[in-house]
């Protein structure tokens, strides 16, 4: 019933004809979902969020996941008491709630649990908190509040599971990412650290099957994103994962030049990944050299594709435009520069041997020349303006829907014939 | 039905012979509700596509050494004496190990005649190239065949000048059939498809060797027009059923377990039938055949159909069937994240490139490598089928192929030769004869890969069943018989 709202990646959305029968199963659908519909806006306007109308939500969520109200309603009943209280600014790794308001030892629940079996709870005059000694109240409190965790913890984990059929059949709805994120986040407000981390590690675990199923699901990369920056936070004792991260972007290429997602989170993840490897000049001058390389084999048997293109020209930007954008490697000498510039030129025109029909290439001849030309300070020179009229030439036949931009082009370097 | 009253019925149809495509037209004449009795003189389904244990195999070939005509000739089984052949049961040899293209019209009719469920299908993995060691010290390599973008873009082993080669040749069969491409190759329709690649393409030999395998013309000389519908049709069946394949086999034995579940359909829409039971003798009479079975029943029925055991024109083919004592790891591995593991394998040998003293092969050698994963040998063990046109030094030449092979693979531990089966098969008669009552489907296919065309034929004899009444449309396609069966019946 739920509708999958925007592109498809070209997977067809089949349109039916409905028999009489069908149609009267149809209305009967109708009904059962409006019926129960109502029944939960019901409950809701008498802020009534019971285990009763979450099991409600259930029914209504697993037919139409994009309902956000009652995505909504459901947050509600789990805060209202499916999940424990929550003091406010409590959390598993801050100081415990004692009566003194100037308590601030920072005790782990580890150190708790094992403190209160060997230990007897000591007479009610020590009232200090701390390792040495526990009252009954504070003890009562901790087994309390180990309990509350572990609901907690089963109902957040339910949760997560709730969501992943309805994300295999809808994985663009934005409503259930959202939903995850927000159980996400209550796991980390409410669970201990190493439970919390293994939790998220396992969440991008996920990211990385629905990458496998839909390579190009941008709300699967956006998360994924966000995943990382979670397990590498200090809410959750992490460290940076920016190594396996690009590896993981290198693995997506392999299996889809196309995959223009991947290829973006590649050029972003570079700065940082320089500089966490602390790598110096000469390293750097590899590493870059190593891309252009790479993607020089990509274009080589793919010069159709944008996401390539758009790949190369972030590396030739990071020769050109130093100041604008953060270069790879900074030490490149301007002579260096120029060279991979000239280099570049040409073994893309050695493409149009055997691609003489791929427009991507004539444009990137046309702005690599230029490039070359603002880099070195200078006009275009005669050869060179040659091969750009040649070129714009070349797109104008190619690309005729798009013969305002090549009339701009023209007029813009004064290349009109 | 009891056995004593198939005397007492007019049959619709008689069909001889439990082959492919007599028991497709079993399948396809399930729901018909036409009286049928199927009957094969073996005590084995599949006729030329069986799978045979151990046992099987060597009563076929003993029966073989009696009989002088037929398709299959000069058969012997070898055991080398080396310890590790497991019990004859354990195996399954096919004696057609035909590949599925995923996009095969076969798949279809299986998925619309919903059978596919009672067939396991395994995935197709690698095409290798078998290449000469260079120098004395070299070692024979295998080069994998790249069929995808991603593929071209991953290998060392083709220049950059090459891969752009390559890729203009994939982009021009993937739009083959329209207007423009058409122009280009309808003039090379009937000559040999590397003529082509070298005059429109001016490939070198290694790419037109990676084409040629792709299509796995046994002669190397597959025509343009037959040559480029099979690349095509590789081509768009990759990644069709799951990542990183583009054909299918049938676990336990191949064609024959398509055969076994065609048949096992037709018993269950009513047909009735008889393994070890031929035709000694008929009577024709203007609308009805009378029948004696070896079995001693006399039958009436209004249609015979068989299938065409005459030799025909084509050239023969030499097969060799190899029980290995090695897994074969490094042929089986998956190349693709999410694929599964692949059972089969496929290495090519071209010609010229056998390492062992003797002639060079002048046609090229495909070998079929079987896992334990087909269910056709124990675990541990491989099945490797090896095949070439017949000539007067083809049984060598396959025997060469197989040290070649073997050697590349591992050349510290060199896998041994359990078993072998030795055959020659004859081409069969191509098309369909109708005379009458009595209607022959063609001859088995010598084919590698699934061949379309040979489905026609059943659909026709199918029509000729069913007659005028009912809708073309109708073949092959039927609605679950249980309640509860399809997760996707639109």
């Amino acid at each position: 019933m739920a509708d999958q709202g925007g592109s498809n990646h070209g997977i067809a959305r089949t349109s039916r004809t409905r028999t009489e029968e069908q149609r009267q199963k149809d209305l009967e659908r109708i009904k059962d979902y409006r019926a129960l519909e109502d029944e939960v806006r019901h409950h809701a306007a008498k802020n009534d969020y019971s285990p009763d109308v979450f099991a409600l939500t259930s029914k209504l969520l697993r037919l139409n996941p994009e309902y956000y109200t009652v995505w909504n309603v459901r947050r509600r009943c789990l805060i209202s008491g499916l999940l424990s209280k929550l003091s406010p600014g409590s959390s598993p790794s801050k100081a415990l709630p004692t009566s003194s308001p100037t308590a601030t030892t920072t005790i782990s629940s580890a150190d708790f649990s094992s403190s209160l079996s060997t230990e007897t709870p000591p007479a009610p005059e020590f009232q200090t908190t701390g390792k040495s000694g526990t009252t009954a109240e504070e003890e009562d409190e901790e087994q309390t509040r180990q309990q509350d965790q572990q609901n907690d913890q089963q109902i957040l984990q339910k949760e997560l599971h709730f969501t992943i059929p309805l994300l295999l059949e809808s994985p663009k709805c934005y409503w259930i990412w959202s939903y995850r994120l927000w159980i996400l986040k209550q796991v980390i407000e409410r669970l201990p650290v190493p439970v919390a981390r293994n939790i998220w590690e396992e969440e991008l675990g996920l990211t990385s099957k629905m990458l496998l199923r839909d390579q190009r699901n941008f709300h699967a990369w956006g998360y994924r994103r966000h995943v990382v920056e979670q397990l590498e936070s200090p809410e959750l004792e992490g460290k940076s994962l920016v190594e396996s991260e690009f590896e993981f972007t290198t693995k997506k290429i392999s299996q889809n030049l196309s995959n223009f997602s991947a290829w973006h989170s590649r050029s972003k993840l570079i700065p940082r990944l320089l500089d966490e490897r602390n790598a110096n000049d000469e390293a750097r001058k590899a590493f870059f050299e190593e891309e252009l390389n790479k993607i020089g084999e990509a274009i080589n048997v793919g010069p159709d594709d944008q996401s390539l293109w758009y790949y190369h020209q972030f590396l030739m930007l990071n020769l050109v435009n130093s100041v604008e954008h953060p270069t790879i490697a900074p030490a490149f000498t301007q002579e260096e520069r120029v060279t991979y510039l000239r280099r570049e030129i040409e073994s893309i025109q050695e493409l149009l041997e055997d691609y003489d029909d791929a427009k991507l290439i004539y444009e990137a001849l046309f702005d690599y020349t230029l490039y070359l030309c603002q880099l070195q300070g200078r006009e275009p020179n005669e050869q060179e303006e040659k091969d750009l009229k040649g070129w714009l030439g070349n797109l104008k036949k190619l690309d005729p829907m798009r013969s305002g931009r090549w009339a701009d082009l023209e007029r813009d370097f004064g290349l009109k014939e | 039905m009891a056995m004593g009253s198939i005397g007492d019925t007019l049959w619709d149809v008689v069909i001889c012979g439990t082959g492919l495509q007599q028991s497709l037209l079993a399948l396809s004449l399930s729901r018909s509700g036409k009286n049928i009795l199927h009957i094969d003189p073996n005590d084995y389904y599949g006729g030329a596509e069986a799978a045979f244990s151990l046992q099987e195999a060597e009563s076929w070939v003993d029966r073989l050494a009696t009989e002088d005509k037929g398709l299959f000739r000069s058969a012997s089984i070898t055991k080398p004496d080396v310890v590790g052949l497991s019990f004859p049961r354990a195996y399954s040899l096919a004696l057609a190990p035909q590949l599925i293209h995923a996009r095969s019209e076969l798949l279809s009719q299986l998925v619309s005649s919903r059978a596919y469920r009672q067939v396991e299908f395994l995935a197709v993995g690698s095409f290798y190239i078998f290449k000469a060691p260079i120098g004395p010290e070299q070692q024979p390599s295998l080069v994998r065949i790249p069929s995808t973008r991603e593929d071209v873009f991953s290998t060392t082993a083709i220049s950059a000048k090459a891969k752009r080669g390559l890729m203009k040749f994939l982009r021009f069969v993937l739009d083959y059939d329209s207007p423009e491409q058409r122009d280009a190759w309808k003039p090379f329709a009937d000559k040999p498809l590397v003529d082509f690649l070298q005059e429109h393409f001016k490939m070198d030999t290694e790419l037109k060797t990676y084409i040629i395998t792709l299509t796995l013309s046994l002669d190397g000389r597959i025509n343009t027009e037959d040559g480029l519908f099979v690349v095509h049709r590789h081509l768009t069946s990759m990644g069709h059923f799951g990542p990183g394949f583009a054909a299918l086999y049938p676990k336990w034995g191949g064609i024959s377990e398509i055969a076994q579940v065609a048949c096992r359909a037709g018993a269950v829409g009513g047909a009735v039938y008889m393994l070890g039971a031929g035709i000694k003798s008929m009577d024709t009479a203007t609308d009805e055949i009378e029948l004696e079975l070896t079995s001693g029943d006399k039958v009436k029925t209004k249609l015979l159909v068989r299938g065409d055991e005459s030799v025909g024109d084509e050239p023969s083919i030499s097969r060799l069937v190899a029980v290995v004592d090695s897994p074969l790891k490094i042929l089986f591995e998956s190349t693709v994240d999410g694929a599964p593991t692949p059972c089969v394998a496929v290495v090519a040998l071209p010609p010229g490139s056998l390492t062992t003293p003797g002639e060079a092969n002048t046609d090229p050698v495909y070998v079929f490598a079987h896992s334990s994963g087909t269910g056709e040998c124990p675990n541990g063990q491989s099945v490797l089928y090896l095949s070439t046109m017949a000539t007067s030094n083809s049984k060598e030449i396959l025997s060469r192929s197989l040290e070649s092979l073997l050697f590349a693979v591992d050349r510290d531990q060199v896998p041994q030769c359990l078993y072998q089966l030795y055959y020659e098969q004859a081409a069969g008669v191509k098309q369909s004869r109708h005379d009458g009552l009595i209607l022959d489907l063609p001859g088995p296919s010598l084919s590698l890969l699934m061949d379309d065309a040979s489905l026609n034929h059943v659909r026709e004899a199918w029509k000729k069943v069913v007659g005028d009444a009912v809708d073309d449309a109708e073949y092959m396609v039927f609605t679950a018989r249980e309640p509860v069966d399809d997760d996707y019946d639109e």
